[in-house]
């Protein structure tokens, strides 16, 4: 008995180890598989921005190790029909003065809904949560009549309205719940010293929001770089087009150029995955939180 | 206590015009130029001054159309593919990742995260690349890999939904990845490490340890899932346009073609509100229902 059990232990001990690799390998090979998935279209895009249409359309996959040329790079930065240049610069710019302004307006009246007690804080605060919860899509039509009418489409800081507008109730709510947790004794020790309202709020609220801040424009920096729908229906000039909507005219007109299709959505989304890998850390729990929390 | 700290109402008020006004004047007036131009005929042709009321006609007309409900269904389409597909696979990757056999979690979290960032207009772009009928990069996987033939993915009528569900769900399988992570980490590990005294095998503790666990944030990744996808639009238009034929429509997508494709501004209106009404009852009622579901689990 002592023997039999002696020899089964080692066997399944065995099996065991043999069952622990074969789940191993599985589990990881899983995980990989998907992980280098979702990196692999930038090392794709990144050799076949490499080789010329002829090259790409006889095959898709191959590594161009002799024949690399830089001609698409060429093309696209030397041919101005390409708007690419311009469209970066647009974007830039809409990206830019929405954040500041997201992010400063989200401070401000986070900052009130949370402290101050006034008449109409809740209905505020209902309008801000309603605002979120309006789809974007059923806006479109609407506010292209209106901004048409009023001669404000078609212009560099069109998009700013929308881009603002639904950028403002996620950062409202997280810097309200932010401030919540701030005592509330820093603001009353200012006030008996005699600061005003708004040196408290610049000067000592702020430097303390500063983390949240952050946390509101990273993402805000993506949804307003990649913003599609508003970009498409108020901005019918070439030149003031953003880069989503410069990438969708290799879709048609340049439809079968895919190698230069690829060169262009590379150099446009550039400075989104370089501060993507620089910093991605911060901005995984930036945008986690702003899911969860806002 | 809090009146040291109150400010003048005038001070409040200059605080609070610029955003409010903007807010309003970019959310809530549209919403109210939508419907009011609902009850209107505005097709190609007429200016805004040269409307005609005409009631409830196209709300009559928009019960009656067919290619809106197949537009909506297409939505429902979506929201069920990626509920089980980004949640579900993000669950599964998450388990995996976190068991003691799985090497390198940092990588998988930093790369599976990354196509979350990237514009819909550039997925959608890259994915119809990859699905090209001719030069295509799952079609030459498909004839060497494989050994099949070539197959024109996207131009399948009866297929195309379950095409276009593909990117949607490969892009944000790390964004829950990601969310799901960060509520496993917040439970407390003791009961992990009693279940393993107690002989609970890895799937056993998934589904009735981890599980109800992290309910609250399944519940977050369901509203973000089912708001996510009645909003589809950027990625769809870039790879099919709704094509073959009205096959993989969106509400977004068929708002958008009637308004400025038809210019037919009075029944896009009539639509728009459509998306409104039906969105916010989608959302609320898949909410409803899962609290519901999960109410006897509580107790």
């Amino acid at each position: 008995m002592a023997k039999q059990s002696s020899n089964f232990k080692p066997a399944g001990h065995n099996k065991k180890t043999a069952g622990y690799y074969v789940g191993k390998v599985l589990i990881n090979l899983v995980l990989w598989i998907f992980s280098l998935s979702c990196i692999f279209p930038l090392f794709w895009m990144g050799y076949s921005s490499l080789k010329l249409k002829r090259q790409f359309n006889a095959d898709v996959i191959s590594i161009p190790f002799k024949t690399a040329t830089l001609q698409n790079y060429r093309d696209i930065l030397n041919n101005a029909d390409y708007h690419l240049g311009e469209s970066m610069f647009n974007s830039f710019r809409t990206t830019a003065i929405s954040i500041v302004l997201i992010v400063l307006f989200s401070f401000v009246i986070g900052y009130i809904l949370s402290r101050i007690r006034f008449k109409l804080n809740r209905p505020l605060y209902i309008m801000f949560l309603m605002g979120m919860l309006v789809p974007i899509h059923s806006l479109l039509v609407p506010i292209y009549v209106l901004f048409r009418n009023l001669g404000i489409s078609n212009q560099w800081y069109t998009l700013l309205f929308p881009y603002i507008s639904f950028g403002l109730p996620m950062g409202i709510f997280l810097v309200e719940g932010y401030v919540k947790g701030i005592p509330i004794s820093l603001e009353e020790a200012a006030a008996i010293d005699g600061s005003s309202f708004s040196r408290t709020l610049w000067q000592i609220i702020m430097p303390l929001c500063r983390p949240i801040m952050v946390t509101v424009a990273i993402i805000q920096i993506f949804s307003c770089w990649n913003e599609f729908s508003f970009a498409l229906v108020l901005i019918q000039n070439t030149h003031l087009q953003t880069v989503p909507l410069a990438l969708t005219q290799f879709k048609g007109q340049f439809g079968s150029d895919y190698p230069l299709q690829m060169t262009a959505m590379l150099i446009t989304m550039s400075p989104i995955v370089v501060l993507y890998f620089a910093f991605s850390n911060q901005i995984i729990k930036g945008m986690v939180a702003g899911a969860v929390k806002g | 206590m809090l009146e040291a700290i109150r400010p003048k109402k005038s001070v409040i008020f200059l605080y609070l015009l610029i955003p409010v006004a903007l807010f309003i004047f970019s959310v809530f007036i549209p919403l109210l130029t939508a419907l009011y131009f609902s009850f209107f005929e505005w097709k190609s042709g007429q200016t805004i001054y040269t409307t005609v009321f005409n009631g409830l006609t196209n709300y009559k007309t928009l019960i009656g159309d067919s290619i809106f409900w197949k537009s909506f269904g297409n939505n429902i389409y979506l929201v069920v593919a990626c509920i089980i597909g980004q949640i579900g696979l993000a669950f599964v990757m998450v388990l995996f990742a976190n068991s003691k056999l799985a090497v390198g979690k940092a990588i998988h979290r930093t790369f599976g995260f990354f196509p979350s960032t990237i514009s819909a207009v550039c997925i959608g772009l890259i994915w119809s690349i990859i699905f090209h009928s001719k030069y295509g990069l799952l079609n030459w996987f498909v004839v060497n890999v494989l050994g099949g033939t070539k197959q024109a993915w996207l131009g399948d009528a009866n297929r195309v939904m379950l095409y276009v569900s593909i990117p949607l769900i490969w892009q944000y399988i790390g964004y829950y990845m990601v969310i799901l992570f960060s509520a496993i980490a917040g439970i407390d590990q003791q009961i992990f490490e009693s279940a393993e005294i107690d002989g609970a095998n890895g799937f056993q503790t998934a589904i009735h340890i981890t599980l109800p666990m992290i309910r609250s944030t399944m519940l977050v990744c369901l509203t973000l899932c089912v708001a996510g996808n009645m909003k589809a639009f950027d990625s769809i238009w870039t790879m099919t346009s709704g094509g073959p034929g009205y096959a993989s429509y969106v509400m977004a997508l068929y708002g958008y073609t009637v308004s400025f494709g038809q210019s037919n501004m009075g029944y896009g209106s009539a639509i728009s509100i459509g998306i409104f009404v039906l969105s916010l009852a989608v959302i609320g009622g898949s909410q409803a229902l899962v609290k519901r579901l999960t109410r006897g689990l509580e107790d």
